[in-house]
């Protein structure tokens, strides 16, 4: 589905922020990305979603493909409409859009096959909450309620891929583990891929098939999410096990 | 004449002139909402597109209706290549340098429009009736009642449009965040063309009906210097705030020429401007951010 290979990203012409990200996305399956913060788990994918030139970042090397298609040069709204929704951090709900109409708003990412009305009633099955406040303006929704929109969005496009960056940031753990569920609902039903960015690896780890770790802009580490979960460095610098204690 | 009908009287031609001022206004606000430009060359635009009307309809002979066409097809057509030429290259530059190219957009249409169509008054065929209509007693000028209806009627519309269509939506999704209205597969610099388009419609809508009840000459768009105070007032931000503005500045306008020495006429506005925004920041109608509490 994804192919990133030695991927090099360049803000402002100097500051470094990729320097050799590799990584793939399997058709059908959820990747994670971990790493500490300005490890550039963010920029990848902004480089995917060719976010970068809007902030004075640049892809200086490396090939980004998507269905075998290379995607670097396309611009933000046609990658979009080519299948991959970008879920950004922070959720960036329209606040002065109602919930309605922050769906209207993702069918222009949307392509073809089912009407719109379909699409915005497969967001209220998966979100019912939504449908109760469908002509409330976003920005007086809650966290949660604001990320199942984000997310929402993403299924009216009916990508093949959703970038997923920090769905659970700032939000209940009870909150979180609902999402992360209805998450993985999607993944299963719809078979979309999914690329899933998260500070809070265990539940990174528990709903991925797949992980990589970045450190300062390089993939340092990956493998299947059992095999990671059962690495000693994840354990103690993600998950806070205590392994000499152990 | 007793002093209630005079105010009357005047009312009702002030609040006929603040539909106009409306629907001038909303053109600029459109071009705010999709790309935070302020366009100062809309009055500018207005009176080219009025100049558009007289040579379509006249010099060519295609008759009012044609020509009017024909104007708007024209007006859409300059609309967009400022857009693209002058706007599109700002895009990110800070907004001072953006409205100083709109300003000197203005100059230069003017001055093209004073080379080709010389500095003094056109005469242009009159699309609105002159027979006067009495509401009871009350008299009011036939062009000004009936330009009136049209500028209502078309803001409306365009207020409607713009609530209910996506290509509403999308405008005002570009609005509040252009990156991820780009992030929803919203070609943003769309958005902003066809605000230009909406511009170029209201413009030349109301740059005809403008030169029908007063005259045509370089200096119509003028007026757009006096719709200042109906977009502030209004709050830039809001689309259905104009009508509403418009009505109240143009009834002021009126109302002053009736009882205070015509030059207040200029003045009055801005003093309402000043007392609502010392109250209310926004505007009237403009948008507190939203957010929760």
């Amino acid at each position: 589905m994804l192919e990133i290979k030695n991927l090099e990203v360049v803000y402002q012409g100097v500051i470094q922020a990729l320097a050799d990200i590799s990584l793939s996305v399997p058709e059908g399956k959820i990747v994670t990305l971990l790493g500490a913060n300005g490890a550039g788990k963010t920029t990848t994918l902004k480089a995917i979603s060719n976010f970068l030139p809007l902030e004075h970042g640049r892809v200086t090397q490396g090939s980004i493909t998507i269905g075998g298609k290379n995607m670097i040069k396309a611009p933000p709204h046609e990658i979009v409409r080519r299948g991959v929704f970008h879920v950004r951090e922070g959720r960036h709900v329209f606040s002065a859009l109602t919930v309605e109409e922050n769906l209207v708003a993702a069918t222009f990412a949307h392509r073809g096959k089912r009407s719109r009305k379909d699409a915005y009633e497969e967001v209220y099955s998966y979100f019912p909450i939504l449908s109760q406040r469908r002509n409330q303006h976003a920005g007086y929704l809650s966290g949660g309620e604001q990320q199942m929109l984000a997310i929402g969005r993403a299924l009216v496009a009916d990508p093949d891929l959703i970038l997923l960056d920090e769905p659970s940031l700032g939000l209940a753990p009870l909150i979180v583990a609902d999402i992360f569920e209805i998450i993985a609902r999607i993944n299963r039903e719809k078979k979309v891929s999914m690329l899933l960015v998260e500070q809070n690896a265990v539940i990174a780890l528990k709903y991925a098939s797949y992980g990589y770790v970045l450190e300062n802009g390089r993939t340092v580490l990956e493998g299947t999410t059992e095999d990671l979960s059962a690495n000693e460095d994840i354990q103690k610098y993600y998950l806070g096990v205590d392994t000499e204690a152990a | 004449m007793s002093p209630l009908q005079l105010f009357i009287e005047y009312s009702i031609v002030g609040i006929a002139a603040g539909g106009i001022y409306a629907l001038i206004a909303l053109g600029i606000i459109v071009i705010f909402k999709a790309s935070h430009t302020f366009n100062f060359a809309m009055g500018e635009m207005m009176m080219l597109s009025a100049y558009f009307f007289y040579a379509a309809s006249v010099t060519f002979a295609l008759g009012p209706a044609l020509g009017l066409i024909v104007a708007m097809i024209g007006s859409i057509i300059v609309a967009l290549i400022i857009e693209r030429v002058a706007i599109r290259p700002m895009l990110g530059r800070p907004f001072i340098a953006v409205v100083m190219v709109t300003f000197g957009i203005g100059s230069i249409l003017r001055g093209i429009v004073g080379m080709v169509w010389g500095p003094n008054e056109v005469q242009i065929p009159s699309i609105l009736s002159r027979s006067p209509i009495f509401l009871g007693d009350i008299f009011v000028p036939g062009k000004t009642a009936r330009g009136f209806a049209i500028a209502v009627i078309l803001v409306v519309a365009l207020i409607a449009y713009l609530r209910f269509s996506r290509a509403g939506v999308a405008l005002r999704a570009a609005a509040e965040s252009a990156t991820t209205a780009y992030s929803m597969g919203i070609n943003v610099r769309n958005v902003v063309a066809f605000a230009w388009v909406i511009a170029a419609i209201t413009g030349c809508i109301s740059g005809v009906l403008m030169a029908n009840i007063n005259t045509l000459t370089p200096h119509l768009g003028l007026v757009a210097l006096n719709v200042l105070s109906v977009v502030i007032l209004g709050g830039l931000s809001s689309i259905s705030g104009v009508l509403v503005a418009g009505l109240i500045i143009g009834w002021l306008e009126a109302i002053t020429g009736l009882y205070l020495p015509t030059e207040f006429r200029e003045i009055t506005p801005y003093v309402l401007v000043l007392i609502v925004l010392l109250v209310r920041p926004t505007g009237l109608f403009g948008a507190k951010e939203v957010e929760r509490i």
